[in-house]
Parts: C-alpha cells; structure tokens; sequence
C-alpha cells in the first residue's frame, strides 16, 4: 500500500502473443461471479454477464473490454456521479446511486458498458472494472494474473508504454508503430500491441486524441454567465417596457385632465 | 327532484381510437414494469436510447415553447394583447413536462432513483444540467398553473402569494426552458464518432436553441389557431401574422448557420447523396424550414388563417423531425443495428400523448383556461350533452383532423423522399461477424459448425495454420463425430465450459489416450511454444 500503488496501473494487451485460450475469459467469469454466456468463448459478444471477451479478427485473437479511460467519458456524463475514476486506474461503477438513463453506454466512444435489459426494477450498467478490488489491494487483475502468454500484461501505466515502445523497437516489422491508448480519447489504461492495422481488429482508429468530456464542458462552464446574463437582460426588459407603459399611462392621463381643464 | 342519469358515453369515433390506444398502453406498461426493458423495447447496448428519449422527452420539452415564448411576450415584454393565449400556452407547457417525466419513467432502468441528481452532484454531466431544468421547469410551470387551480377552490391567500411571484418565475421559466432546450443539443457533443456528420456540430445548442424560438412562435400561432376555432374568437390575427414574421427570421437564421455550419465542417455534399440520411436530412430541412420560409414570406399566405395554420404546423413537425433525426436517424448508421421502436414502445408514447389531449380536455372542461365569457358562450347552446371532450370535441373536431392529415401528408412526403434511401441502405457492416466465428447471437443462430481454427505456434514455425471446420465437413449436416469422440458435446449446448470446469473442457480430449494429456507439462510445450 501506500503512494506506490496510487501510480496509474494498466493492461497491456499484445494481441501477437495471443493464442486465443479463453484464460482470461474464465477468469473474469470466476471473478465477477458471472453465469456461462456462451457455448463456444470465442463467439461470445460483450453483455451484461460477459465483461470481457476473446474474439477472432483478420486471424489474430483480440480483446474487448473496458478501455478505463484516463479522463472518462462515461464518469463525466453521469449524473449522479455512480461512475468514479479511481487513481489507481480502475473506472467503476456504483448501482446505488445510478437512476439508469444509460447516458454512459450512448456516450462510451467504444460502446463498452451493458445494460441488464431483463431486469425490470433494478437492473444495472456493467463493464469491466479493471478489478478495481484487486488493484487497490496491490494485486494484478484477475485476467492478467491467469494470462499463460503474457499476452496480458499488468503494470504501471508508464511502464507499460514504455515496455511497449521496446517491444516495437526491439521487433522491427513485427509490429504497427502505434501503441494504441496512449492518446486515444486523452489516453486510456488498456493499451494495445498488434501486427496489423488496428482498424482490421475492430479497434476504432477514427477516434480523438483528446479527451470527450472537454466537448460539453466547453458549453457548461459557460452555464452560470449565461444564466447571469440572461437573467439580468430579462429584468431590465421587464422594469423598461413596465416603466414605458407607466410613463406613457401618465402621459395619456395628463393630456386627458389638459383636455378638461 | 334530481333524477341520477347515467349514460354510457356515446361511442364516437375519436373515444374508439383513444380506447384502443390507451388499451395497449396499459399492456405495455405492465409488461414494462414487470419483463423489463427487453421485452418492451427494440433497445440494445448499441442503442441505448430510443423513441422515448427521441420524442417524449425531446418534443415533450419542445411542446413548451410556446408557454415560454408566450409568457415572455405578456410579461417580460409587456404585450398585453397575447393575454388570452397565455393560459392554453402555460397548459400546453405543463403537460409536455408531464410527458417529459412520464416517458423518463418508462425510459429509466431505476425511475424511482429520478431524484438522485438533486443530492449527488456531477456539474460536468450535461444530463445532470438536464435533470435540473427538467426538475426546476416543471415545478415553475405547476407554479405558473396553479392560478387556475387555486381559482376553482377560492384560495385566497396562496393565489395573491403565486401572482406575485409571477413575474420572477416568468423569468426563471424562460431561462431554464432556453437553457434546457439547448442542453438537449449539447447532450449529443459528446458523441462525435457516433452521430452522423448532417447533424453533428460543435453549434448543436445553438441550432436547438434557434429552432425552440422558431417553435415556441409556430406553438404558439397553432394554439391560438386551435382556440380561435374552438371559440371562434382568439386573439387579433394580426399579432400572429407577427409571430409567424419573427419565426420565418429564426428560421432563416437556422437555415444560414446551418450552411455556413455545415459548409466549413466540409459535409455539405453529404446532404444531396443518395443516402437514407441525406434523404431524411433534406427532408427535413425542405419540409420544416425552407418550406414554412418560404410560406411566411409570401404574404398572401401568411394573411391567411388557413396558410399561417399550415406553415405553423410544419414548423411543428420539421422540429420533431430534426429531434428525431438527431435523436434516432443519425446515430443509426454508426451503431450498426437498425432500430426501429417495438410496438410496445409506440404504444406507451401514443398513450402518453393521449392522455395529454385528455388532460387538456379536462383542465379546458374543469378550470378557466380560455376566459369565462367564451366558455359561457360555448357550453350555453349543449349544456345538456356536454361530455368530457365535448368542449374541445365538437368545434376542433376539423383542426384536429387537418392537424393529423397535414402530419400523414408530412410523414408520406418523408417517406416518400426517404424510400429509396431506405431500400438503397447497405446495412452496416458487422464488424462482429468477421469471419463468422465471433458475434455470438448470429453465432448461435447457425450453430452447426464452429469457425476457424486457427493454430499459433512459436517464432520458430512457419507460420499459423488455419483449420477450417467448413472446408472438412457438409454445414448443412456435419458430422462431428468423424474427428472428435462421441463424447465431445459441442453441439448438444450443453458442453460444460464454467470457469472451474476449465481443465475438463479440454480434457475431454486431452486426456492421454484419445489426444495428449493436458497434464502432463511437458507436452504442453509440444504445441504451445513460450515466448
């Protein structure tokens, strides 16, 4: 415990040293408490009761799973505030305060959070929360401890950018020179290694390089001026036409008691 | 001496339909609030919000503009004359706040949590700003309406406390209805890879705001027009000419921006391709505000009651389909699904919808919406069969059929520029379903043969070796058993693949006579190299 283990942690998935087991798969499972979803894991899409998931693209085994931004979308957009970044990395979420407009899985720029759709009265957001749990207990996530390939790797955020950097430098042609989550939308704390284009694995490769959340705050920060403003525009208005129709009242019973005499 | 007649209500054709509507209302409620949100809805995790988002609450909100233009006008700009109106305009604007809330009801995983953003506070969520105006806006607007309640029970004291506060709440109402109109817009900032370029723009809450004014003055033109035909007295027709001028400008503005807008972001020739958005785009932007512009600025027109009606209501309708463009068209494409509302969604929207005309129907019956005098001079001649609906049944009886065949003739004209695009659509394409072995729902659907094994080896192999399960045997009839065992239980569904079963799942081959055993380590490495 202690200030080492508020550093920034992070996975690093490096999908050439994959082999497409499922370890991890089973291992969230086990974790989360989560039934089977799925006769074969490898056709298994992410849900309500399947965190994380190993699928086959262009030939190569690939990860989905919650990216735990550095500056997440889905924590700014709630609101009531059920999902927190924690230092450590890990973005969770807390069913008890949520009221379930799912502003998080709308706005989740890689569509990760599920909804527990058949739950009429208390269903929840789910994704995977970096083992928030374990994290903060100084231990590794449940998937990277089980990963017999070290295929996912968990570290400090740093360290693993680096280790990544070296992989690339170290491999020439083995990799794309991109380690994807490290600017995409502001950063996030899964990071990515592949030998082909990262598009053909179904990560998006459109997104921005800076964080979501500055788009609304953009406008709501401006809120209260507006307001300010708007408020003391529509008072002056009020006292001035009311103030018009007094003068030109007076004005009008002037010129009749002008009249009479 | 009085005699207790009770008559069954004369069956007509409107109470038929409202019977029916609010009939499979109730059903899908129940089913709402007892299956949940999958049996009543075509929503998804790639779709998480539908038509209750798309129209009760964003065109709920909108059916206040007119409450808020109006009160605007008689007591912040002290133009006395729009007096009359202002009572139906503040109705108008409570129930679209109650259809607000109600649908946030439905829509809402945990509506009984619909409290939470009062105490636990996230300033950046625009849905937090939202939950407030939402919040604010309706007790304002029940504020601004209680007059009328409190009239009918002689409440002296609370009335005299609510009329003077009137001007305060007028102002508070306008700021939160401008604000929270815009925050619709800003909702979807947050969305640029998802939202279709037509519609997404950095000005989003500048367009939602400029299209509220156009709105609240075309609500407000159509509310008079309804009253003026039920009453056949409303206010001078020459201030709505006005009001029709002031909402071909904001239009106008709309239409300007919109380009300019549109142009610098380059997406300008998206909006004549072929395209189902480009078609529901130019539908949109034809229909709703170049065509009422145009209307407006002919004077013939807009001197006409019937033409100043009609440009009204397409304003009206433009706005309800730009917010479901917005809303539903635009985020269609991006989301790979195509989502159209179950019926049980329709259901509960039309019933909501309803029970708003009904509600109106009830306040105008019950309370002094429209002054004293008209009412005595409607209800004088057919007191005796005055039913529910009677005060607005009979004389808006022919509004409200031009009002529903205006909107079939506006939603065929859509449909219309839109079919081609529709059938045109390519759907998108599932990045899930690439090379068949991966989305799980299609997956299980055609589960007769597994994909493609693919077979890693080390850096020190040749390369991977695919196995394709589809080249070795007939799909349509597999026989599996021809290389696995008998025992191996793919197909049966049954297979046990839990996580504390996991060694048994390959085991069931691996077990040192039928394939090499998975324990013995060392010849884990015969397959399997380690990096």
């Amino acid at each position: 415990m202690g200030v080492q283990n508020l550093k920034p942690k992070a996975l690093l998935f490096d999908s050439t040293r994959c082999i497409g087991c499922g370890a991890c798969y089973d291992a969230c499972k086990e974790k989360n408490k989560l039934p089977q979803t799925a006769v074969n894991f490898l056709r298994d899409d992410l849900s309500a009761d399947a965190l994380t998931v190993v699928n086959r693209r262009n030939n190569r085994y690939i990860r989905r799973m919650c990216m735990n931004c550095e500056e997440p979308t889905c924590v700014s957009v709630c609101p009531v505030a059920a999902l927190t970044k924690s230092p450590e990395g890990p973005v969770s979420y807390d069913a008890s305060k949520c009221m379930g407009c799912r502003y998080c899985m709308q706005a989740c720029p890689f569509n990760i959070p599920q909804y527990e759709w058949d739950n009429p009265i208390t269903p929840r957001v789910r994704k995977c929360d970096m083992c928030r749990d374990r994290v903060t207990a100084g231990l590794q996530t449940a998937c990277a401890s089980v990963c017999p390939t070290g295929a996912t790797k968990f570290g400090g955020r740093e360290e693993l950018i680096e280790e990544a950097r070296t992989r690339i430098r170290n491999n020439p042609g083995r990799y794309v020179d991109h380690v994807y989550g490290v600017t995409e939308v502001g950063g996030t704390s899964v990071l990515l290694l592949a030998d082909v284009s990262f598009e053909t694995l179904g990560y998006r490769t459109d997104l921005l390089q800076e964080p979501l959340p500055q788009l609304t705050w953009n406008v709501l920060h401006k809120l209260p001026k507006i307001v300010g403003v708007g408020g003391v525009l529509m008072s002056g208005i009020w006292w001035i036409t009311k103030r018009r129709d007094e003068v030109q009242r007076a004005e009008r019973e002037e010129r009749l008691r002008g009249k009479h005499q | 001496m009085s005699k207790i007649n009770f008559r069954f209500p004369k069956i007509t054709f409107w109470r038929v339909i409202l019977f029916v509507i609010l009939t499979a209302g109730f059903y899908a409620t129940v089913l709402r609030f007892t299956k949940g949100l999958s049996a009543t809805t075509n929503l998804s995790a790639r779709f998480p919000w539908g038509i209750w988002i798309g129209f009760d609450v964003m065109c709920g909100v909108a059916l206040a503009a007119g409450g808020f233009t109006v009160s605007a006008v008689v007591y912040i700009f002290h133009i006395e004359k729009y007096h009359p109106i202002i009572r139906p305009a503040i109705l108008t604007a409570f129930l679209g706040y109650l259809l607000v809330c109600v649908g946030l009801v439905f829509d809402l995983g945990r509506p009984y949590n619909i409290w939470h953003p009062l105490i636990m506070w996230n300033p950046h969520s625009v849905m937090f700003e939202v939950g407030w105006c939402v919040t604010l806006y309706s007790t304002v607007l029940a504020l601004e309406f209680s007059p009328l309640v409190l009239e009918k029970l002689r409440w002296r004291r609370p009335l005299k406390i609510v009329k003077g506060a009137t001007v305060p709440l007028v102002i508070l109402g306008v700021l939160l209805s401008t604000m929270h109109q815009s925050s619709l817009g800003t909702l979807y900032l947050i969305v640029p890879h998802k939202l279709h370029a037509l519609w997404y723009s950095p000005l989003l809450p500048v367009f939602f705001f400029i299209s509220a004014i156009a709105l609240g003055c075309a609500m407000t033109i159509f509310e008079s027009y309804l009253s003026l035909r039920a009453f056949r007295k409303g206010i001078e027709f020459e201030l709505l000419n006005k009001l029709g001028l002031v909402a071909a400008v904001a239009l106008f503005v709309y239409l300007v921006l919109k380009v300019f807008d549109m142009d610098g972001r380059g997406v300008l020739g998206l909006a004549i391709q072929p395209t189902y958005e480009g078609r529901m785009f130019m539908a949109e932007m034809l229909l709703g505000v170049i065509g009422p512009i145009v209307m407006l600025l002919i004077p013939r027109v807009r001197n006409n009651q019937f033409g100043l009606f009609v440009a009204a209501l397409m304003v009206v309708l433009g706005f309800v389909m730009n917010r479901i463009n917005v809303a539903i068209t635009g985020m269609d494409r991006s989301s790979g699904v195509n989502y159209f509302p179950s019926w049980t969604e329709l259901a509960v929207t039309a019933s909501i919808v309803a029970a708003g005309f009904l509600l109106f129907g009830l306040a105008v019956k019950y309370l002094d919406v429209f002054s004293r005098d008209e009412m005595d001079n409607i209800t004088r001649g057919k007191r005796s069969e005055l039913p529910v609906l009677a005060a607005f049944r009979q004389p808006l009886w022919s509004a409200t059929t031009l009002a529903l065949l205006i909107g079939l003739v506006f939603m065929g004209a859509t449909v219309a520029l839109s079919y081609d695009g529709v059938r045109r659509r390519v759907p998108a394409p599932e990045p899930a379903a690439e090379n068949g072995d991966v989305n799980i729902s299609a997956a299980l659907g055609e589960l007769r043969v597994p994909g493609d094994v693919a077979i890693k080896m080390g850096e020190s192999s040749p390369g991977l070796v695919i196995f394709s399960h589809a080249r070795h045997v007939a799909t349509a009839k597999p026989n599996c058993n021809g290389c696995h065992s008998s025992q191996f239980r793919m197909l049966s569904s049954s297979a046990d693949i839990s996580p504390g079963k996991k060694m048994q799942r390959c085991g069931q081959c691996h077990d040192g006579i039928k394939a090499i055993s998975t324990t013995n380590k060392e010849l884990c490495d015969s397959c399997h190299t380690r990096h």
